[in-house]
């Protein structure tokens, strides 16, 4: 083995940057992260070994599970039309009679590429309180101002309208890429058989789409959990009224660099992993169990 | 061929990490080129924009040839990069300003030079004593030296007073509006007189933080104790607050936002309480309504919120000099230059009878605060904080802007607070 490899050195070599950089910049910070995880940290002095009492503590700790909560929420508020969007948005780009198809697709993905700080503020204005442009449109015919960032919901609405906002484009590109590779004797096949346009869509398209849609609700799924700076930029670090935009990685950023708990954050890195890791594997059965 | 196949590899890798030794040596470079003033010593300053006027740190060069000051005005968010250098143990400058947060340092006292070992004491009467006093740890070691400072005092529409039969001088409203009770009733009034369209204060949590800002008893005691659940004015502020809320007389604009600006713009906002720095947040966020605004002396007292400090870290191989360049930047005069630059208010009570702090200001109306600020920087009384104050204040304010918020039982909402703050104390 140990010779192979001797043998093979130049090409280890040529390959090795990606490992080192790997090694330095993602191994080292997860192993760390670990290991601080049973300590307790403010950030400058002395690491004190802590045993399992940040997990401990996370367990029980109400403002942690709040955020889990939060997050679902959001999530699910995004993902949902996020998705439907996106395939409605690819079924569209895919069809015959749509012209300037470059164009389209390049202005969906714009979204992507924007700054989410700058959409965030952008956002901010539309829901703000008293004065922001939805409360103006609300206004216009009577009805009545809604207090967007003092709700519950209304916080998580306006996090997960930037998330969708941000993302359905993107997810669109992926679907109409499924699209593209789905083969076109089916639907001609389905034609002649005398299947109408929906019956084409739910027998032939969705059934041939199932891993697209696998591989982008899993992404969205880890996009999900991990969102962070949409609902910091937006209702800042504690999450708005009542904390309902404290995701868990705001709360995991809240508790480390604001309140210099550098041990019980990593705490709830890890939690936040299991999490994700249990949600994926619920999500992928779920689509994958349909057959 | 083999030869040739490592050759292009280490070629490769050369290329590679010459990235990384390019600015070290040209940094050595530059020193060899430097070779005649060798004797100058170089001390790294951390500031962040506005702290320090940047035209005095050219000057300091001039006033110290045998040092050169390298200065770097840290952007963003300054508490996390100081952090991270202290935690990383390189890269540690040698002076650093602080803000207020600085409390959070004091467990790590020991990084800092203790600046009386330097011989800060000689200074000492030239400050505002709660001012000095604030930069020592409860172990006697003074890790912070003074900077500017941030009195409170009450900034209200001249006009919208009027119009709801207040006094409008400042000195009638300062004679007048004296309690919190005052400023209650005035609000009363001012809501019978102009409805929904003014209210007396910005918020909630501004209201409770004044309140906090005045008084002494705070979170907890300099042995480390924990008295919030029992200290009177911790109390007394929560209830203040709430009665503030349920009289209906916020107008619900939180600090920092768009929605703030334009309150005190249109006048949904026709007084807060603030510290001096609030006048430029003030100045450019409401400037429609220029000429209008007053300001008197704060109902219940004088405070103080804010303000900051200088330090020298552990790490410097030159305190002495370090020590040297920080009371010059920091001395009565140039803080008294600060302040009709910048607006950074002094620290030097010495300075609080120049003619400066009389300059009329046209967006007050042609009135000069300064005077007011100065009355109240001199009243303000020593508060003990404590490292774990932004923690423990976070917990309560977050509590607090639900009540104002979302309508939350304020007294199930103390008691939660309370239980809070015990479970975090014992992490």
């Amino acid at each position: 083995m140990l010779k192979e490899i001797w043998k093979h050195r130049a090409v280890y070599a040529a390959i090795s940057p990606f490992y080192l950089l790997f090694g330095i910049f993602g191994l080292f910070p997860i192993g760390f992260s670990l290991y601080l995880a049973f300590h307790k940290w403010d950030g400058i002095g002395d690491m004190t070994y802590n045993g399992w009492g940040n997990f401990g503590y996370l367990v029980t700790d109400n403002e942690f599970w709040q955020a889990v909560g939060n997050t679902f929420a959001i999530w699910v508020y995004s993902t949902i039309p996020m998705l439907f969007f996106a395939l409605m948005i690819a079924f569209l780009l895919y069809a015959p009679f749509v012209k300037m198809r470059t164009l389209w697709r390049v202005g969906f993905f714009l979204p992507n590429v924007t700054s989410i700080v700058a959409v965030a503020i952008i956002f901010g204005a539309l829901f703000a309180n008293n004065f922001g442009f939805l409360n103006y449109l609300l206004q216009l015919p009577g009805l009545p101002m809604i207090q967007w960032l003092n709700v519950p919901w209304g916080i998580q609405i306006a996090v997960s309208s930037m998330v969708v906002w941000r993302w359905t484009g993107y997810n669109a590109i992926i679907y109409l890429a499924g699209l593209q590779s789905i083969p076109h004797v089916l639907y001609e096949a389905a034609k002649i058989d005398g299947a109408t346009g929906a019956q084409a869509f739910f027998r032939i398209t969705i059934p041939m789409l199932r891993p697209v849609i696998l591989f982008t609700v899993i992404t969205s799924t880890i996009g999900g959990m991990q969102l962070f700076t949409e609902p910091q930029v937006l209702v800042g670090n504690d999450g708005g009224a009542g904390a309902s935009g404290m995701t868990i990685v705001l709360y995991l950023y809240r508790e480390s660099f604001i309140n210099n708990y550098f041990g019980y954050g990593a705490a709830v890195g890890w939690g936040m992993f299991l999490i994700i890791a249990l949600f994926s594997i619920v999500n992928w059965k779920l689509v994958q169990g349909k057959k | 061929m083999k030869t040739v196949r490592w050759l292009v590899l280490c070629l490769a890798f050369l290329t590679m990490f010459s990235g990384c030794s390019g600015p070290l040596s040209s940094e050595s470079h530059s020193s060899e080129s430097n070779l005649p003033n060798h004797k100058k010593i170089t001390l790294t300053l951390w500031y962040w924009n506005r702290s320090i006027d940047d035209e005095l740190l050219a000057r300091a060069e001039k006033q110290f040839p045998d040092i050169k000051l390298n200065t770097q005005k840290i952007g963003g968010d300054f508490k996390a990069k100081l952090k991270t250098t202290l935690a990383a143990r390189s890269g540690e400058p040698d002076i650093v300003a602080l803000n207020d947060w600085m409390v959070e340092l004091f467990p790590s006292a020991d990084r800092f030079y203790d600046l009386r070992t330097l011989g800060a004491d000689q200074f000492k009467d030239q400050y505002l004593e709660w001012k000095w006093n604030q930069g020592i740890t409860p172990d006697g070691s003074m890790i912070a030296f003074p900077m500017d400072t941030g009195p409170t005092a009450l900034f209200y529409r001249s006009d919208l007073f009027e119009q709801a039969g207040l006094p409008s001088d400042p000195e009638k409203v300062s004679a007048t509006i004296r309690t919190w009770d005052d400023y209650m009733v005035a609000g009363k009034q001012l809501q019978q007189k102009l409805g929904s369209r003014s209210f007396l204060a910005d918020n909630i949590v501004n209201v409770y933080n004044q309140m906090l800002a005045q008084n002494t008893d705070l979170y907890f005691k300099p042995d480390g104790s924990y008295i919030g659940n029992q200290s009177p004015h911790i109390r007394l502020g929560w209830q203040t607050a709430v009665a503030f809320h349920k009289k209906h007389l916020l107008a619900n604009a939180d600090g920092w936002t768009p929605e703030w600006n334009a309150s005190v713009n249109n006048g949904k906002v026709a007084s807060f309480i603030g510290a001096i720095w609030m006048k430029q947040v003030l100045t450019e966020a409401a400037p429609d309504t220029a000429g209008k605004w007053r300001v008197a002396r704060a109902p219940g007292g004088d405070g103080n919120l804010g303000g900051s400090f200088i330090s020298i870290l552990k790490s410097s191989k030159h305190p002495k000099e370090a020590f040297e360049v920080l009371t010059w930047l920091q001395n009565p005069e140039h803080q008294l230059e600060a302040y009709q630059k910048i607006g950074l208010f002094p620290s030097t009570p010495g300075v609080y009878d120049d003619p400066a702090m009389e300059t009329p200001e046209p967006f007050f109306g042609g009135q000069a605060t300064g005077l007011i600020f100065a009355a109240s920087a001199r009243n303000v009384k020593s508060s003990y904080f404590g490292e774990r104050y932004p923690v423990i204040h976070g917990i309560v304010t977050r509590r607090l802007a639900n009540v104002a918020k979302q309508d939350a039982d304020p007294d199930a909402l103390w008691t939660e607070t309370m239980d809070r703050i015990e479970r975090e104390l014992q992490r």
